[in-house]
């Protein structure tokens, strides 16, 4: 039967192995290419994804940002298919979506909406064995690595009790465990940590960044929350008006926003001075204690920098401190999105 | 991870097997076996409401019809019953595929090799049999309580009225579609059932053309099935073969038309929204 052949030849919990090869080969995860969506017509058409290419490497996760109407969703339902794009074409390990639509739905799961997606009637093994078998494995074939999950996610104790009867956190849990019970490779989590307890999105946490790095998955996670972006994440892709404006590893684009901005802390800067350095340099005070300390903060320092220093070596300043500035994922978020709604505005472009 | 806290790689307990259509059909069938012995609360309401819709019918038309319902009782009841399992099974699927959408597990069951469309085929072989159960159990209510008696071949009710309801079916396909691509339309689908009275009752010796129309033709061999006492070995075969033409027709009508509502939602992005 091909389509058991062709599970056999690459899917699912059975596939560790297949995911090696790809790697091996560099077949890539999931491979957009010149996606678009537009929904409706005429003026009131929304571009929802915008001539989209990426592509995503087997076994890393890749943070998915972007406002709310960016076009996240959008793009995740084409890639899984729930959505048909107006153009463009998605491969997932090298299968068209469009063309060989069973070949590659045998790699791909989805938690697209937290603790939905789960038949809470039934109990959490049921809900694993169900997905499973749809996922086409025989669940009685995984039993163990079944166990093995629950186990992982603290789901044992509960794993004969229907979902019905659980908390939103537990259901939140369960419903990841579905999504992995039939051993999908590439694994699309939108707000996985959502209504979770501290403890409990750790434990998610350090949970996703294992089946990635151990287990080899490779996981697209989409969220509001940028701590568990930048803790979880190899990779961000930032959207905005449907289009990428942003696709680099979280270190990258942290180092590229703090390359130039400095704060300096002094209890030697009085008013005169901050003044003259407003005038002279536009520094920003971003501090003053109680102790009379007070720091500035240079944007786009570079060469500036030098002359501030020397402006402040010739008052007698003796400096306290002074920093790089490490900036959150948030503001390289925030500015980034920013920049590419101000460019649409002005351009007119429909959103 | 193993008991030493390494990772353990996942084929190494035992290698997964890859699942069947035996194994999907096994999956979905359990699945709702499960509901249905763990929730019984819908099947129990769905049996009083039949009753005591059949005694209001019943005590009812004896006090304004007396013996003239009396003389038609049979033929009542069997259409009675028809009508339940039409109910049961229409409205079984297309409010199944409603709740699924609403569930966000219509959207899985698209992302699967197996696709969410020979589940919902499956699904509603689960629920013809559930109807069924449930329907022998109104079914002996009501020849309990008018003390009538009709010829229950076995093999004759359950294979006639099992493909009358297969056409059904397709029509309960066919609103889901529908219900996938415009979600309010769905309530006003489900009056659709009280037109299944009209259907059951339809004059086909009078207007053989109705024989056509799904549950017409059936019900009529139903009839003669349980009153008249012809076995399904005696009909003849245009009239079998007119009965499998219509179920097979209006299955795979009603099944192409949920095929293209669901593909038409994935072109506008409404499948799963709610």
């Amino acid at each position: 039967m091909q389509q058991d052949t062709a599970i056999a030849q690459h899917g699912s919990i059975a596939t560790d192995s297949n995911h090696n090869e790809a790697i091996e080969t560099a077949v890539p995860a999931l491979k957009l290419t010149n996606l678009s969506k537009r929904f409706g017509t005429g003026d009131d058409a929304i571009v929802a994804v915008d001539d989209v290419n990426l592509t995503i490497e087997p076994g890393s996760i890749v943070g998915l940002l972007g406002p709310n109407g960016a076009g996240k969703t959008t793009l995740i339902k084409c890639a899984l298919g729930i959505i048909i794009p107006d153009s463009g074409s998605v491969s997932v390990f090298g299968n068209r979506v469009d063309g060989t639509r069973r070949s590659a739905y045998r790699d791909v799961d989805a938690m697209l909406e937290g603790a939905r997606n789960d038949y809470w009637r039934l109990t959490v093994r049921e809900n694993l064995r169900y997905f499973a078998t749809i996922h086409g494995i025989d669940p009685n074939s995984v039993t163990q690595q079944h166990d093995r999950l629950l186990d992982r996610l603290e789901l044992t104790d509960k794993a004969d009790t229907p979902v019905r009867d659980l908390s939103r956190g537990m259901k939140q849990k369960v419903s990841l465990a579905s999504v992995l019970a039939g051993g999908a490779s590439l694994v699309f989590l939108d707000e996985p940590t959502l209504g979770l307890d501290v403890e409990s999105s750790r434990t998610l946490q350090q949970e996703l960044r294992r089946l990635a790095h151990e287990d080899g998955r490779t996981i697209v996670l989409s969220s509001h929350n940028m701590d568990v972006i930048e803790r979880v994440c190899d990779r961000v892709v930032m959207m905005a008006n449907g289009r990428i404006v942003a696709d680099d590893s979280v270190n990258e684009l942290l180092s590229d926003a703090t390359r130039d901005t400095v704060q300096i802390t002094s209890a030697d800067i009085d008013d005169r001075l901050v003044e003259t350095l407003i005038d002279r340099f536009s520094v920003t005070v971003v501090g003053e204690t109680a102790a009379g300390r007070t720091t500035i903060e240079i944007t786009h320092a570079g060469e500036r920098l030098y002359d501030v220093l020397d402006v402040l070596r010739n008052e007698a300043v003796t400096i306290d401190d002074i920093r790089t500035v490490q900036p959150q994922l948030e503001e390289v978020f925030v500015n980034l999105t920013g920049m590419e709604s101000e460019q649409t505005a002005t351009s007119g472009r429909a959103e | 991870m193993s008991q030493d806290g390494t990772a353990v790689p996942h084929s190494a307990a035992t290698d997964p097997r890859p699942a069947t259509y035996y194994h999907l059909a096994k999956a979905v069938l359990y699945r709702e076996y499960l509901i249905f012995i763990r929730y019984p609360a819908n099947a129990i309401g769905g049996i009083v409401i039949a009753l005591f819709f059949f005694g209001i019918l019943f005590y009812g038309g004896q006090l304004l019809a007396g013996q003239a319902l009396t003389d038609s009782i049979e033929g009542i009841i069997v259409g009675y019953f028809l009508w339940t399992l039409s109910v049961g099974a229409y409205s079984a699927v297309s409010n199944d595929i409603s709740s699924e959408v609403q569930w966000g597990t219509l959207e899985r069951h698209i992302t699967t090799p197996f696709g969410f469309a020979p589940v919902a085929l499956l699904k509603g072989v689960a629920k013809v049999i559930r109807t069924f159960l449930t329907s022998a159990i109104v079914l002996a209510v009501m020849l309990v309580l008018t003390g009538t008696r009709l010829n229950l071949d076995p093999i004759t009710v359950v294979v006639v009225a099992g493909l009358a309801i297969t056409s059904v079916l397709g029509l309960g396909f066919a609103a889901g579609g529908v219900t996938v691509l415009y979600k309010q339309i769905g309530n006003w689908l489900n009056l659709l059932q009280f037109g299944f009275v009209v259907l059951v009752s339809a004059p086909v010796f009078a207007l053989p053309w109705m024989r056509i129309l799904p549950l017409a033709h059936g019900s009529a061999m139903l009839q003669r099935a349980m009153v008249d006492g012809v076995r399904l070995w005696e009909f003849s075969i245009t009239d079998l073969g007119l009965l499998v033409i219509v179920a097979v027709g209006y299955l795979a009508v009603g099944y192409a038309v949920f095929h293209l509502a669901t593909r038409r939602a994935r072109r506008l992005g409404v499948l799963g929204d709610y």
